[in-house]
Parts: structure tokens; sequence; C-alpha cells
């Protein structure tokens, strides 16, 4: 896959699909627009993951984070 | 070029994908039947540890065939090398994990293992085999970076009801980990990665995260079971 596109684009494409990036640096910002379209496909898919969860498993979690090994 | 390290930068990346995995493990854990799902985890847990060594072996080998005309299989090899010492044997932890929760580690040894799990470490084989062995540390960096909290055993035994010595590998690994994780970045920073090397680390690392993601949330929703 060639990408085609310029860091503005990627940083469109991310922000479509509902990252908020207002809290990055413009380093961290360079790094997200230099995103390769399979980094932003699978980034893509993630996203939805997390929209599949819903608000109210985070709201109501007692326990979350890593487990992981 | 970002004025950031290599680690730095892949931070940065898994840092999108780091809400939707903290969302997918308060999904695991949710209380309701919190005892089942974690005798489900610690199953597919093993189904996915099961698989850490022999996929370190198998870029080991890919780094030995590859060296000494390509710079990064030298120190790749090594770094893997010792982490296969450090990895070896924990998922018989995990089967231990299984006996004293009650369940049957027999029926891990020999269950298929969810297919999420075989996507995941399928994965690796094909971009060690096919790409290059440096992809694995993306795999390993999700992983580590992803270690349970110091609190995360005791908590799951009170709120369980299942006995202390079912957690030991959520318990020690909350203090192996952080060594492995330091480590891993510094490698990433050292190594002579080609730029295609760098997303070929990246998306192994994006992947994995979409993965385990996956796989926590299907284990929210179907809890017990053995795989």
């Amino acid at each position: 896959m060639t990408d085609t596109t310029g860091p503005q684009d990627t940083l469109a494409r991310l922000q479509a699909a509902g990252f908020d990036l207002n809290a990055f640096t413009d380093d961290q910002r360079e790094v997200l627009g230099a995103l390769t379209p399979h980094e932003l496909g699978v980034l893509v898919d993630i996203k939805g993951r997390l929209d599949e969860t819903g608000p109210e498993v985070q709201a109501h979690a007692d326990i979350a984070g890593g487990a992981l090994f | 070029m970002s004025g950031l390290s290599r680690s730095a930068a892949l931070r940065v990346k898994l840092g999108l994908a780091a809400p939707a995995l903290h969302a997918a493990s308060a999904a695991l854990w949710e209380p309701s039947g919190r005892a089942r799902r974690y005798v489900a985890y610690l199953y597919a847990m093993h189904a996915l540890i099961r698989a850490s060594v022999p996929l370190m072996e198998h870029a080991a080998r890919r780094c030995a065939q590859l060296a000494p005309g390509d710079p990064v299989a030298g120190p790749l090899g090594r770094y893997l090398a010792q982490h296969i010492e450090e990895e070896r044997g924990h998922d018989e932890w995990l089967l231990a994990d299984l006996a004293a929760a009650g369940a049957d580690p027999a029926a891990a040894r020999g269950a298929l293992g969810p297919p999420v799990v075989a996507g995941l470490a399928g994965a690796q084989h094909y971009w060690i085999e096919h790409h290059h062995p440096v992809a694995l540390l993306g795999y390993v960096r999700v992983l580590e970076g992803n270690a349970p909290a110091p609190w995360l055993a005791d908590r799951l035994a009170a709120r369980t009801g299942l006995p202390a010595a079912a957690f030991r590998t959520v318990r020690d690994h909350a203090d192996l980990d952080t060594g492995h994780l330091a480590a891993l970045d510094d490698l990433l920073d050292e190594l002579p990665l080609t730029p295609a090397q760098e997303v070929a680390v990246a998306v192994s690392a994006l992947h994995t995260a979409d993965g385990v993601a996956r796989l926590f949330l299907q284990l929210a929703a179907t809890p017990g079971g053995s795989g």
C-alpha cells in the first residue's frame, strides 16, 4: 500500500474516526501525521472496539487496566 | 521527522489505542460473573502465553539466518535469547493458577485456543517469516507494556472469592514486567532500524493492541468455558 496522503490529511482522518488530538504536542502530532495507511487502518479498527464497550461499562468499572504478560 | 525517540514515538501511537484496551479490561472485570470470567481469562491467557517462547524462538532462528549481513539481526537475536529464558515456563504458572481456581489444567493444554489468540500469534509468525523478525518487538511491547498493576491480584482475589494461589501469574508479572519494558524501550532506541522496520514494529504493536481488546471483549461477553 502506498501512502499518498499528507500529515494534515492523516490527522483529519484520525479526528474523523473520533480521536481527540487536542492534547498532543507538536512533536506528537508530527508522529501521528506521519502514520502509514496500515497504522491508520488498525487505529480506526481499535477506535471501533472502544465504541463497542459504551460509556456505561467504563463509568461503572471498579477494576480496569493492564492484565497482560 | 519528529524530535521524539523511537520508543517515545511508539508510545504516542499506542496512546491512541490505550482507551480501547482500558475499556475492554473494564468490561472483562465487570462484577457480574467475575469469578467465572477470571477462569475464562486464565484459559485464554494460557492459550496466548504458550505461544510466547515459540514465537521468540522463531524470531531468533530468523535472526541467525539474517546475520551478519543484517545490522538489526545480531542485537535483536541477543535480546531474544535472554528474553526467552525470562519468559520460559510462564504458561505453566497459568496452569497452576487454573488448578488453584478449581479448573482443569488439562483442558487448557488440549484446547484449540480462541481464534483471536491464533490471529495474534499467527500474525507474528507471518511477519517474522515474511518480513523481518523485528516486528515481534511490537507484540512484546504491548504485552510487557500492559502488565498488571501491583494491586490487581489482591483486588481480584478479594472480589472473586477465589484462593490467593489462583493469582500467582498476575501477581508476579506486576513486578517482573517493569524492568522488561525499560529494557525493550532501550533496545528499540538503540537498534539501527530502517523506517520500514520502525513501521513494522508499530503495525505489529497496534495489531496486538487491537487483538487483545477483541479478546477481552469476547471474554466479557461470553463468561466461562475453556476455549
